[in-house]
């Protein structure tokens, strides 16, 4: 549904005639939805500006950053806040950064790393806003999700401003819930500024310490960037151990310690996916480290702020992997593949190759709890992937799932994926046929419930929240121009 | 290759934006982190890699959609090919070939550039992508320098359309000529007879135009006995050494760059750089000296059938790496009192000049605002020169500099070369 010349004028007098585009031609490049018009606003007085126009002439909009996955309805205002792309501060001293929404994990995280800080980079890839809620690979030290986000600047769906947390009543970013309004339950968004009504215009995100070098030692050409040398105070390897049960142990005990700059639970693939640099050497490597391996296994990044701190880490590690029966993947010590793997898992936070490369699609079921319980709707996930690899609809990967620990192993996050070819339709049916039943299993066990999963159901178990939520979104939305339109990266 | 051959290539887009910066490695905060001059400048995703690639699969699916804004998107784009090498930092897809393939198409059904038909209006009349103002070679007179046509010689020296005919770069042929006489090599060139090497053409999307200038040129080269070609100009480099080589047209022609044959000539001991240059540079890769220079892969394969994209035989993509870097470096390095400093983005993943793919003829703005922003780069160095190895860069750099104000000097490397004998 095209705009009418005078109310395209309008907005064209928001972000001028260069950032305005209507021009059916150029809708393909985004999604496969005819937008109404999309727009590049600059900075949040003219997104502002454009929402309440949403709002007067009843227009439905939806905020984007890098890109990745939506749903767009058609006939809705697209606003790209590509233009939208500075560093607005690295505070070192309070441990904070505030960004505008197209700063990308990447850009942001070297200019931490120069100062010795880091963040959370999302699963999602570094190539992804830095705004983003979310987990990722480093979220044993650097935590997840909302405990990230910091005070917030948020366009309502309205169009009014609301400075969240101690932006609220200072000029300071500091702290999400006070002395100004928290909100923490609205903005909740899973990928801002997607879920969340309305459009999230800048954030402040928490940093942490950075143990390792201001800029990594690379060495080499795309695609196989390697380090010159491993950093004195870092290592990083893989364990596989005999059980599911003793891989939870040790990933217990290590939390206990805090020890480990890194414990991501990749399977196998996603360890031969990172390392390698197309899908034949991938194939083949999986096969390699499949047999090198006994059983399920975690990746581990250990960083020592001092020799002696390094030493200490060491040791505590290799003494709960033998503790628990756990073994090191020889291909993964050697210096090479040790470096591309540490650089990917904290530069990079994998994403690109360990999901879209083979295929070019992959559906996924993410969850948030503990992890013991998780891992065991895991497993079971896991087998009913195997009916499908068997049919050749998705990737080999054993069957596997993958997780990790948060804030030490206090939280965890277990997560599953199918990756296939989305133009075999057979195998997209096949696989959102395994995720619907999956993560009805998950509810009906009483694992954990998806908001992934059946509304009807999982609502009523829930304190009917999803009721209360479209409540509130009405509050909020009162002209409901601003539709939920599921995760958006 | 048709647009259509690339379906299950577009079809891999995950729409990551990858395209739009340079490998995340690489990425050393928050400036110099973009690799594509085009969203860079515009903005709206269309502009970039993965949007170009999903208009392409739209277009295959529903039929192309003419429109100005589309023609705007297709033509102010240098085929750099800096989205193909990001994208292939994690992905198995092809990116620039079915963004080349669009422009083809978009060429086929006449929907062209007016300012790109005049140019090839010009090539087709002169041989020439530039005005061709009196003689080819007349930048040789008093040179003595061996008429290829005529005398056999080892190596043929294939000075380019914008040397030739450029007042202000005939200088590099000079300079060319006198490194080559210098080093005691049996070289010639073609002189008036010389003509483009269709390169640029085929950015621009005409291939016929690319080929027609491509068998033209291999026919004379035949004749003449010639087994080695030095180009100076970067786009020579990948027309000959690539693009023919991609139509079966290259046979065992030796193709080497200027920065290519120098280094070789100082490793034999044939040229020695004894004067000193007392300068500080920094190098710009141009980009089909760099990742499109990279040689051609043949290959003919199938997909096979299944839950990945792999081939049978298994596909070797061109990511971009094996293009010439070092010996530009290796060369600027052996000058006497040079001091040398990288740029933040460099090689594989370097920021064009702008002026590739037509863009200098198609928006000349567009050119010099890429150009702009490499030079910014160069000055975050510290160095007081910029030294690349291609004539069209250094143009668009000058330009450039002259409109900005800038003190920044351009030089082609074998101006330096010249200032060390």
């Amino acid at each position: 549904m095209a705009l009418s010349k005078e109310v395209y004028q309008e907005f064209e007098d928001v972000v001028g005639k260069e950032n305005i585009c209507d021009d059916p031609a150029i809708m393909p490049a985004y999604y496969n939805t005819e937008f109404a018009a999309v727009l590049l606003p600059a900075n949040t007085a003219e997104v502002q500006a454009c929402v309440k126009l949403c709002n007067k002439h009843k227009i439905m909009f939806r905020p984007i950053c890098t890109g990745w996955s939506g749903m767009f309805p058609k006939g809705i205002i697209l606003m790209d806040l590509r233009r939208m792309n500075h560093i607005i501060e690295i505070n070192e001293k309070n441990m904070y950064a505030v960004v505008e929404p197209y700063v990308i994990s990447s850009e942001l995280q070297a200019e931490l790393m120069k100062r010795g800080l880091n963040f959370c980079i999302k699963g999602a890839g570094s190539n992804c806003s830095a705004m983003l809620r979310g987990h990722g690979h480093m979220d044993q030290t650097t935590s997840g999700d909302d405990r990230n986000h910091l005070a917030i600047e948020w366009i309502t769906p309205e169009g009014n401003i609301v400075r969240s947390g101690a932006l609220g009543s200072s000029d300071e970013w500091f702290c999400g819930d006070g002395p100004g309004p928290s909100l923490r339950s609205i903005l909740t968004s899973a990928v801002p500024p997607g879920v969340t009504p309305g459009v999230f215009t800048k954030a402040a995100i928490k940093l942490y310490h950075w143990p390792g070098p201001a800029e990594f030692p690379i060495v080499g050409h795309s695609p196989k960037y390697t380090f010159s040398e491993i950093p004195a105070n870092m290592m990083a390897r893989y364990y596989s151990f005999p059980s599911v049960d003793k891989m939870w142990q040790a990933e217990l005990k290590l939390g206990e310690g805090e020890i480990c700059y890194e414990l991501m639970g990749f399977n196998v693939a996603m360890v031969a996916a990172n390392i390698t640099t197309c899908n034949e050497e991938d194939e083949a490597m999986f096969n390699r480290l499949n047999k090198e391996t006994q059983g399920p296994g975690f990746f581990v990044i250990i960083a020592g702020n001092s020799a002696v701190d390094f030493a200490y880490k060491k040791k505590v590690l290799e003494k709960v992997v033998k503790d628990n029966g756990g073994k090191s993947l020889k291909t993964v010590e050697d210096p090479e593949l040790e470096g591309i793997l540490m650089c990917q898992c904290i530069r990079i936070s994998a994403s690109i190759r360990e999901t879209f490369r083979p295929g070019g699609a992959f559906n996924s079921i993410p969850i948030m709890g503990q992890r013991d319980l998780t891992i065991k709707w895991a497993i079971g996930a896991g087998e009913a992937k195997k009916p499908l690899i068997k049919k050749g609809y998705i990737v080999d990967d054993g069957g596997a799932f993958f997780g990790w620990g948060v804030e030490q192993g206090h939280l965890g996050k277990t997560e599953i994926f199918c990756k296939f070819t989305p133009s075999n339709a057979e195998a997209k049916k096949a696989v959102e046929t395994w995720q619907q039943e999956q993560t009805r299993r998950a509810f009906t066990e009483k694992y954990f419930a998806s908001t992934m999963g059946p509304q009807d159901e999982i609502g009523p178990a829930l304190l009917n929240y999803n009721l209360w939520w479209n409540k509130t979104i009405k509050a909020i939305d009162p002209n409901g121009v601003s539709p939920e339109g599921g995760a958006l990266v | 290759m048709a647009l259509e051959q690339y379906k299950e290539d577009m079809g891999m887009c995950c729409r990551c934006s990858a395209c739009k910066f340079v490998p995340m490695q690489k990425v050393k905060g928050s400036e110099f982190s973009y690799i594509c001059p085009s969203i860079s400048r515009f903005n709206f995703h269309a502009y970039s890699g993965g949007g170009r690639v999903n208009i392409g699969t739209a277009a295959l699916k529903n039929g192309m959609n003419y429109t100005d804004k589309l023609l705007d998107v297709v033509y102010n784009c240098q085929m750099c090919g800096g989205c193909d090498t990001s994208c292939k930092y994690a992905m198995d897809m092809e990116v620039l070939e079915p963004i080349s393939e669009f422009r083809m198409k978009c060429n086929e059904d006449g929907k062209t550039n007016p300012a790109l038909d005049k140019v090839i209006a010009g090539l087709k009349k002169t041989g020439s992508m530039v005005p061709a103002k009196g003689k080819r070679g007349d930048w040789a007179t008093g040179l003595d320098l061996k008429n290829a046509t005529k005398e056999k010689v080892d190596v043929l020296y294939h000075v380019g359309c914008l040397t030739s005919y450029d007042k202000d770069m005939q200088k590099l042929a000079k300079s060319t000529a006198k490194i080559l006489q210098k080093a005691g090599v049996n070289f010639g060139i073609f002189g008036d007879a010389e003509a483009c090497c269709g390169g640029r053409a085929y950015q621009m999307g005409y291939k016929e135009d690319f080929l027609a200038q491509a068998k033209k040129n291999m026919a004379m080269i035949k004749k003449a006995g010639v087994k080695t070609l030095v180009t100076g100009c970067a786009d020579g480099y990948q027309a000959f050494k690539v693009l023919y080589d991609q139509f079966d047209l290259k046979g065992d022609l030796e193709v080497l760059h200027i920065s290519e044959y120098i280094a070789r000539l100082i490793k034999e001991g044939k040229l020695k750089l004894k004067k000193k240059v007392d300068i500080s540079v920094t190098y710009h890769d141009p980009c089909r000296l760099g990742r499109l220079g990279e040689p051609f892969i043949h290959w003919n394969g199938k997909k096979i059938p299944g839950d990945r994209f792999v081939f049978d035989p298994p596909k070797e993509y061109r990511r971009g790496i094996k293009g010439v870097y070092e010996p530009p470096r290796d060369v600027i390095k052996s000058i006497p009192g040079i001091k040398f400093t990288e740029m933040t983005r460099i090689k594989e993943y370097s920021w064009c000049c702008g002026a590739g793919g037509g863009v200098n003829e198609s928006n000349p703005d567009f050119a010099k605002w890429t150009a702009t922003k490499r030079i910014e780069e160069a000055v975050s160095t510290g160095a007081e020169a910029m030294v690349t190895a291609c004539p069209w860069c250094e143009k668009t750099f000058n330009e450039a500099i002259k409109e900005s104000g800038s003190a920044m000097k351009v030089y082609d490397i074998v101006e330096l070369v010249e200032k060390a004998l």
